[in-house]
């Protein structure tokens, strides 16, 4: 049993994982990634890319809401905005995926910036009312600039092609969703040890002194929407391309509400609350269903209250959730890890 | 104590999610599967209920009756709330567990899934009966049993033609399209109905609904400016009966209100009550107020279990006969002696001609080059709270 943990060197103390318990379980992490989609079945892997990109946009999110303590209910605008500027390159200019994604996201990242003037003079709720102007105005950009967008009809993306074959079943995709998820949990984990991701924290916990100790805040507070956007913007584009047809429909208000509920569930301000989030927003709603689905031919009688309560046991769930552990999925999986860690003399 | 039970508790319902959710999938032989996706919690359930009862009463009878060529039908079904990734979802489970054949519902998931069911090759059939899902060429697999969207909207141009002539008004007639802003509300309007108004010399000029109204007296009034005697919707009952009682108020009773088939069922009627009344509706699915052999089956089914169809309302035969028209394709598929896959289903359902509903739609007919059904419907009116036939089926050739 440890009694504490010793570094002899920086190299170590600097290290991303740096007990040797942590590096184990991110390697069987990885290796469980790396098997999944050869054991995993098509419905599987649907969540699984689901989940995928769900954590690369919570990720997104959490930087500027979680990190940065600016609240965002522009979500769904910012993933609207980077679907639609991929889709279009690869619709109408056939623009390679590889290319369309990184030019969606940086476009995605200038309409985030855009949008984050607002948070020089808005704090709090006030500045959730400004994005939320950014939701309604992509919105009725989307819908009424038809000769780009194709306005409300749903605009077609072809499938990616990666070395001469189609991406286009749910076990290719995987593998982008992967590199994606992959970059986006590396980069973020290591923006919060640089001087920038500090001084997103700095702001966070308190602007004022940031701005007394020499950050600037409104110069960072931009920076945090612009990072924040890119990655949203990923995956937007990554839904618009996976999806292979998108609609406006699919980035409404609800999706921002989803989003801020997924960090907030999963741990604001982590990253692996992002991603505990991402997997248990989608999957309680499935297991919810595949539950719903076996009890109904048990009790037939259950099957016509069935729709109305399925909604009812997902916001009972959730609100269980937040009681037992309001800092959400991520302290709860760090209170597991402590509680093996003495066990079992857990005094 | 307390919080080693709540970890506890926490690690056994993870370990139960993994359970549950990993049932095994579907056998080759045994019954068979066609999956199907309802609203019946989301914003469109108050018609996606009777549809989806119309779907499973269908599925019932059919095996009470001896099921397909002695094989039974299993409707592997789920609510979708309208919620496109749970439709996408539900999708892909379904597949995976063996359905040969799906049916969706609205406009959201149809559009959303159709490059997918291409690439499964699973035929599909919903209640969204936009013009482009009939073209092969854009949706090699849906199949449209309901009369397009576009083909509703030229009838009733057509019709307003005439009754515009009829009424001696001189001068072009003109009309305007108050749609849902959404995909649906746009798409009778964009995929040929602009163009259509223009070469048949009518003025006509579209209108948005926006989401959420609880008042449609602006639109209305723009309407009354821009003097249209024909008042066109493509939406859905609620915001179409609110938009009748805010004409009624304005005063506009010599404008005539046309529904296309997602405003023109008995909700609607129930909803503007008066205003109603006097109120056009293109019905590609007879009502059940309308004698038709086909409404026989679903009525005599219902009167067993001691409902009736009125009480269901059109929406409940609309279910029905879709679904008719699907397992008729599996039917012959079997009958002919071909496996029983996707590409077989829609390669039958092309050979499909003149399929008779029994007068609740006009005679079904596909072809690989064309997948809209029906071309020719009715026009009902409304006449003392009731849906009475205004004229015989007509197509636009006619």
């Amino acid at each position: 049993m440890e009694s504490g943990i010793f570094f002899t060197d920086y190299r170590a103390d600097m290290a991303l994982r740096r007990k040797p318990t942590q590096q184990v379980r991110l390697g069987l992490f990885v290796a469980f990634l790396l098997i999944f989609p050869f054991v995993a079945s098509p419905y599987w892997l649907t969540l699984a890319n689901q989940i995928g990109i769900a954590t690369i946009g919570a990720i997104g999110l959490n930087i500027l809401v979680g990190y940065t303590g600016q609240i965002s209910l522009g979500q769904g605008a910012f993933m609207a905005v980077g679907a639609y500027t991929s889709g279009i390159l690869a619709a109408r200019l056939g623009v390679p995926f590889w290319l369309s994604i990184p030019i969606a996201c940086l476009v995605t990242a200038a309409v985030g910036v855009v949008f984050g003037l607002p948070s020089l003079r808005l704090k709090g709720l006030y500045l959730a009312m400004a994005t939320l102007a950014a939701q309604e105005i992509v919105e009725w950009v989307i819908t009424h600039w038809t000769s780009l967008t194709g306005g409300t009809e749903a605009l077609v993306v072809p499938a990616p092609t990666l070395l001469g074959a189609r991406v286009n079943t749910d076990f290719r995709f995987y593998w982008i969703i992967l590199v994606a998820a992959g970059f986006t949990a590396l980069f973020t984990a290591n923006l919060f040890r640089s001087r920038v991701g500090r001084a997103f924290v700095a702001i966070r916990d308190q602007d004022i002194a940031a701005e007394v100790i020499g950050v600037n805040v409104f110069f960072y507070k931009l920076l945090a929407f612009a990072t924040s956007s890119f990655f949203v913007g990923l995956a937007g584009a990554l839904t618009a391309h996976y999806r292979t047809i998108i609609s406006w429909e699919r980035f409404t208000i609800e999706v921002s509400i989803l989003y801020l509920a997924m960090i907030i569930i999963g741990g604001l301000g982590t990253i692996n609350g992002s991603f505990f989030g991402a997997a248990f927003m989608t999957l309680l709603p499935a297991f919810i269903n595949n539950v719903g689905r076996a009890l109904r031919d048990v009790a037939p009688l259950v099957a016509t209250l069935l729709p109305a309560v399925q909604q009812g046991v997902f916001g009972a769930v959730l609100i269980f959730f937040l009681i037992v552990e309001p800092e959400g999925l991520a302290k709860l999986w760090r209170n597991i890890k402590d509680y093996f860690y003495v066990w079992p003399f857990s005094y | 104590m307390v919080r080693r039970w709540t970890l506890m508790s926490v690690l056994v319902g993870l370990l139960l999610v993994a359970g549950v959710a990993c049932r095994p999938g579907g056998q080759a032989e045994g019954p068979i599967k066609i999956g199907a996706i309802f609203d019946l919690s989301g914003p469109t359930s108050d018609v996606g209920l009777p549809y989806s009862e119309g779907i499973r009463g269908f599925v019932e009878w059919l095996n009470a009756n001896g099921g397909l060529n002695g094989r039974q039908v299993e409707l592997v079904w789920q609510d979708y709330a309208y919620e496109v990734p749970r439709a996408e979802q539900l999708y892909t489970q379904f597949v995976q567990e063996g359905v040969v054949a799906f049916m969706g519902w609205g406009t959201g998931d149809t559009e959303a899934l159709r490059s997918r069911i291409a690439d499964d090759k699973i035929p599909f059939m919903s209640a969204s009966y936009s013009h482009v899902l009939g073209n092969p060429e854009e949706a090699p697999y849906n199949f449209l049993v309901g009369t397009s969207y576009s083909d509703q909207f030229f009838i009733v141009l057509k019709w307003i033609l005439e009754d515009w002539q009829a009424k001696g008004g001189t001068g072009a007639p003109k009309v305007a399209f108050m749609h849902h802003p959404s995909p649906f509300g746009l798409s009778p309007w964009e995929q040929g109905g602009k163009d259509f108004a223009a070469q048949n010399g009518i003025e006509a000029q579209a209108f948005e609904m926006p989401r959420g109204a609880t008042d449609f007296t602006p639109e209305l009034s723009r309407i009354q400016e821009f003097g249209a005697k024909y008042v066109v919707f493509q939406t859905v009952s609620s915001p179409a009966s609110l938009a009748l009682k805010n004409a009624k108020s304005l005063g506009m009773t010599d404008v005539t209100f046309i529904c296309l088939n997602w405003c023109a069922d008995e909700i609607l009627v129930e909803l503007a009550g008066d205003a109603a009344e006097g109120t056009v509706g293109a019905m590609p699915f007879t009502p059940p107020t309308v004698e038709a052999e086909g409404l026989k089956a679903p009525a005599e089914f219902l009167a067993s279990k001691g409902e009736s169809l009125e009480a269901k309302g059109l929406h409940y035969s609309q279910g029905w006969w879709t679904m008719a028209v699907m397992v008729e394709g599996v039917r012959r598929t079997l009958e002919a002696g071909k496996a029983l896959n996707g590409e077989n289903i829609k390669a039958t359902l092309e050979e499909m001609r003149n399929y008779d509903t029994g007068g609740v739609t006009a005679p079904i007919t596909f072809t690989p080059e064309d997948h809209r059904g029906s071309k020719a419907m009715r026009l009902f009116v409304v006449r003392n709270g009731m849906w009475e036939p205004l004229t015989d089926f007509r197509s636009v050739e006619q």
